[in-house]
This record gives C-alpha cells, structure tokens and sequence, in this order.
C-alpha cells in the first residue's frame, strides 16, 4: 500500500463511486463529478485515478453490463472495498470532528 | 458495423496494443459511449477532435501494457544509470567531453546557418532555374578592362531577339533622380527604370494595381510599400502624381511589396522603361556601348546555359563587325539567378552581394570546429578506456556479448552528443542576435529558418555521433575479459597511434586557423596603413540636388557657395562628380592620342571637377600643372593621372604633357599630371583616370571642416543649404567613415574567422588538456621509478612532454604549405597586399608549441614533483 492519505480527487472519485452504487463505471464518475461539483475532468484523468485507488486497495472493479452504445463492450464497474469504506468514513468523522472544534465566532455566526 | 467510423477503430487498434489488459475493454467502452454521445450533441469535427484527446490522454505510462521487451527496457536503464555514473564519476573528463562538443556543435551551427543564408537567395521567384542575369565584360586589346553587373543596353533584347531560346527579357537602368509630390522631396534608396514586363517576369505580385499595365506606357511609375506610405500615408496613391526632378510627372500606376532582403534586388521606386527611351533614345534597347544596364533573360526550361553562352562570341563578331570584336572584345556571361548574389561583385551591383570565398571559407572553418570536438571525444573515450576494461571485463564475465557491449557504448555517445547538441542549439537561438551584430548585418538571418535549422540540427547530431561513437565502442567492446580482470593490460599499438593521428589533426587544424587569422589581421593592418595619395579627413560630401533646369540649379548653386565661402566652420569646399572611395561612375571608352588610330583607343575612368579639387583633396602633381580658373579655356584642358598615361602609351610623365587626346570626337589637352592615388580602396588597382574641368556643379559638394566641433558644422551648413536649395534634402555623409566601409566585409571576416579560431584552438586544448591529464597520470608509476632511481626533472619532463611535441611539430609541418597557398588564395583578391614570410607561419606555429607545452608540462609537472613512495606505495 502506497501511503493511506487521499487527495481530493481521489476522495471525490470515491464518493461517486459509493453514491453510483451499482453503476459507477469510468464515464459515469466523470458525469456525477461534473454535475456535482461542476469540474471536468478527463476521462483519463478518472482511469487514472481509480486505477491509483484500486492500487492502494480501496477499490475494486468487476466487467458487467455490455450496452450496444459501448460498441458491445462491458463497463468496468467499481465498488468500494471494506477498507475503502472505512476509509471515506474516517476522513467524514476527522472533517465532523474539525467542523465541531472551530467557535461559531471563526464562522461570523457567533 | 460497416458504418462504424474509422477513428474508432484507430482507437481501438492503438489503445489496444498500449494499455494494460484489465482495463482496456472499460476504457474503449467509456470512449465510443462518449463519442456518441458528443456526435448528436457538438458534432462530427468536435467529437473527433474530443476524442483524439482522449486517446492522447490515455497515452501514459500509468495505462501501459506490461511490454514483453520489459528487458531491454531494463537494459537500456541500466545503461544509462551507467552513464552518467560515468560522468560523475570523471567530472574533468566529462566536462571536457561535453563543453568541447557544445562549442563545437554551437560554432558550427551558427557558421552553417550563415553560410545557408548566404547559398539561399532569390530562392522566392517563381522560375528561378530559369532566369539568368547577362553580366557584360568589356576588354580593350584583349585585356579586361571592366566587369559590369549592370552592362550593355542591348544586350537583353538582342539576345531575345536573336536566341529562340530566350523566351522573355527584362531590362532595368538606375536613376539618380530626385521626387517630390506636394511639394515635399523623398529621399530614394533604389530607384530604377524598369520594363514593362518586370512584375510578370519575376512573378511579383501588385499590392494595387495591375501587374501587366502598371509599366506599360510613357510616365508611369510603382512605388514600394513603404515608398507609397511615406509619400502617401493612408490615401490611395493610385492615379497621383509624382514629379521627378521638379520637372517630370509620373503617374502612380502600382504598389509592390517591398523586396524581401534575401533577394540581390532592391527597388523602392521604378520607373517605366519607356520614359527612358522618351528621356534619351531608341539605342537605350539596342546599343553595344552603353553601359549600366541589367538585363536579365528567362530561357526556354530545358536549355543548357553554357551551350547557349557559347553562340555569345560569333553571333556579336557578326553584329559588331569582326574589328570591334577583336579590339574591344565584349564578353557576356549568365549568371543563375540565384547565385547572383553569391559569384557577382561587379560595376553597378543593386546592392552589396555576398563574397563565394569568404562564404565557403567559413563553412571548411565550422567543419573544423565540428571536427575538433569530435575528436576530443574520441581521444578521452578511448583513452579512457582503461579505467573502463574492468567493467568490460565484468560486463563480459556475467554474460554480455560483444554486440551488447557495442550498443551501450553508442547508447553512452548518444547520451553524452544528445545533452550537447541540446544545449548548443539552445546556445545558438540565444545568441542568434549577438552574433548577427557580429556579422555586422541585422538582417542577416532571423530565426524563422528553422526548418533548415532542424535539418541541420538533427544531421549534424547523427554525423556526429556516428563519427565519435563508433570507434571507442569498437575498441572498448574488444577487451578479453580474462587479461583484463588480470589486470594486464595494456592500450593496443594502433590504436595509440589512431589517437596520435588524431591529436595531430586537431593541431593542424589549429595551426590553419591561428596562421589564417594572422595573415588576415597583417593584411588589413596593411591595408588600413596604406598611404592614400588622398586627404579625406574632416571632410563632409554633400549630395548636390537636381532641378527642372541647369539655369536654375546654377542659380541657387551660386548662393549655396557663397553661404559656404561665407561660412565660419568651413575651410574649404569644392565640387566634382564623384569622391574618392567611390567608384568613377563615368567609365569612358574609345579614347586615344590624335595621332593613334581607333583601333589603338582604351577605356578610362572619367572625373569631372572643379578646378581645385586636385589641391582640395591633397593630391600630388608630378608634371604639368593643375587646373586654374584664371587661365580660362580650362574647359578643353584635362588632367590624367599615372596610370592613365602608361595606358595611352607614356612612361615618362613629362612626355604626356601638351598632348591632344580625342575623348568622344573632341580634342582635350593634357595640362598635367597627377600621381596615381586611391581613388577606391588600396584593395583594387590604381586605375586610368581622366580629370576633366566641369566648373558647374552635379555630383558632389565636398567641403573641408575648420571646426571640430562636427554637430555644430553641419547644422551651420543645413542652414546655408535651405536657405539655397529651400526643401531640397540635405544628404551627407563623413568621407573618412564613407571611405573606410569599404573595409568592412573583410574587417568582418577577420573577426568572424578570429572568433572561431579561438574557439577552435580552444577546445583542441581542452582535448589536449585532457588527455595530457590522462596519459601522465597513467605514467605516474614509471615516473615514480624513474624519480627513485635518480632521475632530474628535466629529464622528466622531456620525457613526458616530447611525446606531444612531437605531435605538434609534424602538423606545423603539414599546416605551413596548406595554410599557405589557402591564404594566398584569399590575398589574391587584394591588389596591395602582403608578402606571405617566413614570419606569418613562424608566429603562429610559436604561438601553437607555446600553448601545448604550457598545457602538457602543466600535468607533467605535477606528475613529476609527486613524491615517489605515494605513487608506489601500493605495488
């Protein structure tokens, strides 16, 4: 495993896989993090990523789900893995947590 | 699927064969879903384009297949972990290694882009393989007299109409009029008349108007781009009108796009031929023995110039009668177009042209640099190769074949000729405009030459790699790993003597181009101390003006001169139609002695002057008398000067005096004669000259200045000139700087060639330096030896320095003679010129025995003074 730390694209790429559920493949990620957070990136970009991701073991990928506009070729579907769960989770609870520790006063909403 | 476009499966064909197994069928899934996708919504190019993106991104190492090759990979790494381990490990040599091909490389790059410059001119005109410009040479007894670039009037059209081969002609003649429009003068650098074919001819385009009408017809006129927008501005100079001379309208009938600078032509104003004819007569398209014409021809594609050049001399035997021919033969050559500016240095050039010796001079000099630094790589590679035979050794041991051991080598060379010509191409983009100042022309070449610039860029990388890679990874791949590991071993005999060879080829190099920039810089010392035989110094030459008639002109002359005579900062002034440092333009055949026949009769060069322009410029009388104003009938007398005499047939002085001479049908007198000087620069012939008393004025004021005081002088005679000649333009130059710029080509080569010299000599010594380095610490054992068993120091170092001197001496042998008939060569273009002594080779060769045995007994001495048990405390 290189290093447990995420970056932010890889913990956006994540969180679209998990919130995909079912059918986070390549274009689909690339689509949800447009809609979601209105940044483009590239298809090569998200192959790049989750190929890191799948590397460091938080993800995993199956072939699934041959569709005729593919050219008949199956998606490469991704799913978190337990450790990729747990992952996303601690990096929630750590933000929940710093969220908490800031006094309303630093928010100008004393 | 036959409607599947194609790009897809270039897609899938490529991606296929790059990316890794497990992901490529998701990848070309998410790709052609996206390529529809963008199809119905942003279009076929679009989604193309996106797509070509998209694969490109893919391209990384991230997405790459595991390669079956993965080994060579991996051997290739390795190498070039060996490499610069290598480097690292021998920073001095690797140093040497690497400086010495960058300066190489950068000074030959620079010296071939030049010489590229200069081979490519004119290379823009349509049907350049076909045009040729006729160059005339005029001979007088069968002895060649003048060379024009501009020549006989006729012969353009003649040929054309005589030679079927010939297709079309152009015929062009300077003019040295002045315009105006709206009252205001424009100064001309170009202006020339011009027939009325000349735009199709050369295929060059009209900016506004039309190129076939523009120069037909009496009184038309085109003006260059910029031409048009300083008299114009922004209205449309069609259909105005310029006047020429206060006199003459022209209608503007065009605009052409200014010449590009690498074109021998340069008009900013022409003229039609017509109102030439109109100004002169019908013999402007016919005559034989009038000068100043360039006629170019365009023959029919397929002719051999040189079959058609040899129908020349019995054609005009028959037009000009078989006497004519043979006394006053006229010789007519064509010259390529596209060489015009390379091989023409004649009479009546456009504009400067370009010198074929200097040009190919400088090329054999970067070779030479190129050449130098090649062999310092071969030199310290193979020399090095000892401390590298146990790697050899080991590398063989553990199963390397030869031919592995090869590749890495060349692989090390390709390394080591990539980072230098890196460098040195980015040291030649960023000197580029240093060394186009050093040039001396700004226009020299500018950066968008690249293409060539690549070419060249990639074949000198190729040559030179191959010339310095392929010989020590031959000779290192050779080792027996068995003596090697033994520690025997020893540099084989030949390729010591390869190396000696090749030392000896960097000195003779070196020796060439030290003795050639000595010669070069005696030469122009030589020329510069020249006495001239003529005063130029604080002196302004103003150019006289033209008006509508020469009653006129004589008018607001008289006032101009009493301005001057009145004028505190001027010493003195006077008139003529040209000055010294340029050429007479009036070069007048046909003259001869009363009492010889026609056939006797000779060219000379003619001055019109006034009568104190002999005293004015300091010029000696040796017999006779000079003109005088109080005499009166001046007008028939005229003066010659030396070489003028002997031409006419005197070789005493004395005996010229009071000979009539006919000059074009009139009788002159010879009232005195002047001792030849420098008309031109000492580097051409002193040549005939005929004075004659012209008291008005056209051509040239020249006027000595009392003051030192330059700014302030001319300012004062700006002022005496408009309150004379009202908006005329006051154009003057300095006679000493006008005089000395026509040193300035050679005073350029001579910088350019000293420049490379040093860089060459410097970098055979950083060869030398090296390797000097490397073979006394080699020999620091026997020196050990030696040193304990009583040797002196001397001896030593003669011991460890003759080897190298030996080499010296045999390239100062072989460079003397060479360099010698190369700089006689060059010094044959100079009519004053240097004696090639003993000395001019004796300097260089010290200089060069100075700089070797300085550089070898820097290391021989520390070798030498190392104490004995240190180097031998290990055996």
């Amino acid at each position: 495993m290189k290093g447990s730390n995420l970056g932010e694209l890889e913990e956006l790429v994540m969180l679209s896989v998990g919130i995909l559920y079912d059918d986070a493949y390549g274009l689909a990620i690339q689509r949800e993090i447009k809609d979601r957070c209105n940044r483009s990136i590239t298809i090569s970009t998200v192959h790049s990523v989750t190929s890191r991701l799948e590397e460091k073991g938080y993800l995993s990928a199956r072939y699934d789900g041959a569709t005729p506009e593919r050219g008949g070729r199956r998606k490469r579907l991704f799913t978190l893995t337990t450790s990729g769960q747990a992952q996303i989770s601690k990096m929630k609870q750590m933000r929940d947590e710093m969220w908490k520790a800031i006094p309303g006063i630093a928010l100008g909403n004393g | 699927m036959d409607s599947r476009p194609k790009i897809l499966s270039i897609t899938e064909t490529l991606l296929e064969r790059f990316c890794k197994e497990s992901i490529v069928e998701g990848v070309l899934g998410d790709l052609e879903e996206c390529y529809f996708e963008n199809i119905n919504t942003k279009g076929k190019l679009r989604s193309n384009l996106t797509l070509t993106f998209q694969v490109i991104g893919f391209l990384r190492p991230r997405f790459k297949k595991k390669s079956k090759h993965s080994n060579i990979e991996a051997m290739l790494t390795n190498y070039l972990t060996a490499t610069f381990r290598n480097l690292n490990k021998h920073k001095f040599y690797a140093f040497i290694n690497i400086f010495g091909l960058i300066v190489g490389m950068s000074a030959g790059f620079m010296i071939l882009q030049y010489v590229y410059h200069q081979l490519s001119y004119d290379q823009h005109i349509a049907d350049k393989e076909n045009i040729y410009r006729i160059q005339t040479n005029r001979y007088n007894q069968g002895e060649l007299s003048t060379q024009w670039a501009a020549g006989a009037a006729g012969a353009g059209n003649l040929m054309y109409q005589n030679f079927p081969e010939v297709i079309e002609f152009v015929n062009l003649h300077s003019s040295r009029a002045q315009i105006s429009y709206d009252r205001k003068y424009f100064e001309l650098s170009h202006p020339y008349y011009a027939a009325k074919n000349f735009f199709t001819f050369f295929s060059i385009p009209l900016l506004k108007g039309n190129e076939e009408t523009a120069l037909d017809g009496n009184m038309k006129v085109a003006l260059s781009e910029t031409l048009a927008k300083k008299i114009f501005g922004d209205e449309d100079p069609l259909g105005k009108i310029i006047t020429q001379n206060d006199r003459w309208d022209f209608e503007v009938t065009g605009v052409f796009a200014d010449f590009p600078e690498k074109s021998h032509m340069k008009f900013d104003l022409l003229y039609s031929f017509d109102s030439y004819i109109t100004f002169t007569s019908e013999r402007a398209m016919t005559g034989w023995n009038w000068d100043g014409f360039l006629n170019y021809v365009k023959l029919h594609p397929g002719t051999d110039p040189n079959q058609l050049s040899e129908k020349f001399d019995p054609w005009l035997t028959e037009l000009r009668g078989e006497e004519d021919q043979e006394n006053f033969r006229i010789e007519l050559i064509l010259q390529p177009l596209t060489k015009i500016h390379l091989i023409s240095n004649y009479f009546s050039e456009i504009k400067p042209t370009g010198n074929e010796k200097t040009t190919y001079f400088l090329l054999i000099i970067g070779f030479f640099v190129l050449f130098i630094a090649w062999i310092n790589y071969v030199n310290l590679t193979t020399a090095r190769a000892l401390s590298r035979a146990k790697e050899v050794g080991v590398r063989k041991v553990m199963g390397g074949h030869r031919n592995q051991l090869i590749a890495q080598f060349l692989f090390e060379s390709l390394v080591l000729n990539l980072i230098s010509i890196c460098i040195a191409a980015g040291l030649v983009i960023l000197l580029y405009p240093v060394f186009n100042q050093f040039v001396g022309n700004s226009e020299m070449y500018t950066w968008p030459e690249a293409p060539f610039f690549w070419v060249g860029l990639v074949s000198v990388f190729f040559l030179g790699f191959l010339l310095s890679g392929f010989y020590p990874a031959f000779v290192l791949s050779n080792f027996k790993p068995i003596s090697v590991l033994k520690g025997k071993f020893a540099s084989s005999n030949s390729g010591n003597n390869l190396r000696k060879g090749l030392v000896t080829f960097q000195f003779l190099a070196s020796v060439i181009l030290i003795t050639g920039t000595y010669i070069v810089y005696q030469q122009m010392n030589y020329l510069q101390s020249q006495d001239l035989g003529v005063s130029i110094e604080q002196t302004v030459i103003i150019q006289t003006p033209v008006f509508q008639s020469d009653s006129v002109m004589a008018i607001k002359d008289e006032v101009f001169r009493n301005n001057l005579s009145s004028n505190p900062s001027v010493l003195e002034f006077t008139t003529s139609s040209e000055v010294p440092g340029r050429s007479p333009g009036w070069n007048a055949g046909g003259i001869r002695l009363l009492s010889q026949s026609e056939s006797e009769s000779n060219q000379y060069r003619v001055l019109g002057v006034n009568a104190n322009f002999p005293d004015f410029y300091g010029l000696d009388i040796v017999a006779g008398r000079t003109f005088d104003d109080s005499f009166g009938a001046e007008e028939s007398n005229v003066l010659f000067n030396e070489s003028a005499i002997r031409q006419i047939g005197f070789s005493d002085p004395i005996d010229a005096l009071d000979q009539k001479i006919n000059f074009w049908g009139d009788t002159f007198n010879i009232a005195g004669v002047v001792k030849d000087y420098r008309q031109e620069s000492p580097k051409s012939a002193f040549e005939p000259l005929i004075f004659r008393y012209f008291p008005s004025t056209s051509g040239f004021y020249s006027v000595k200045l009392s003051s030192t005081n330059m700014r302030e002088a001319i300012d004062h005679i700006n002022a005496d000139w408009e309150d004379a000649f009202g908006a005329k333009i006051f154009d003057f130059f300095f006679l000493d700087d006008h005089y000395n710029q026509q040193y300035e080509a050679e005073m350029k080569f001579g910088s350019i060639f000293g420049l490379f010299a040093i860089l060459a000599i410097l970098v055979a010594c950083l060869g030398l330096f090296g390797l000097a380095s490397y073979i006394t610490n080699l020999r620091a054992k026997e020196v050990g030896v030696r040193k304990v068993l009583g040797a002196s120091l001397r001896q030593l170092l003669r011991l460890l320095t003759w080897d190298f001197i030996k080499l010296v001496l045999i390239s100062i042998i072989v460079a003397t003679p060479l360099s010698w008939f190369v700089m006689n060569n060059w010094l044959e273009d100079f009519d004053t010129r240097i004696q090639l002594g003993l000395l001019a080779f004796l300097i260089p060769a010290l200089l060069i025995v100075v700089i070797a045995v300085g550089t070898v007994t820097f290391h021989t001495l520390r070798t030498a003074n190392l104490n004995p048990a240190e180097t031998l405390h290990d055996e």
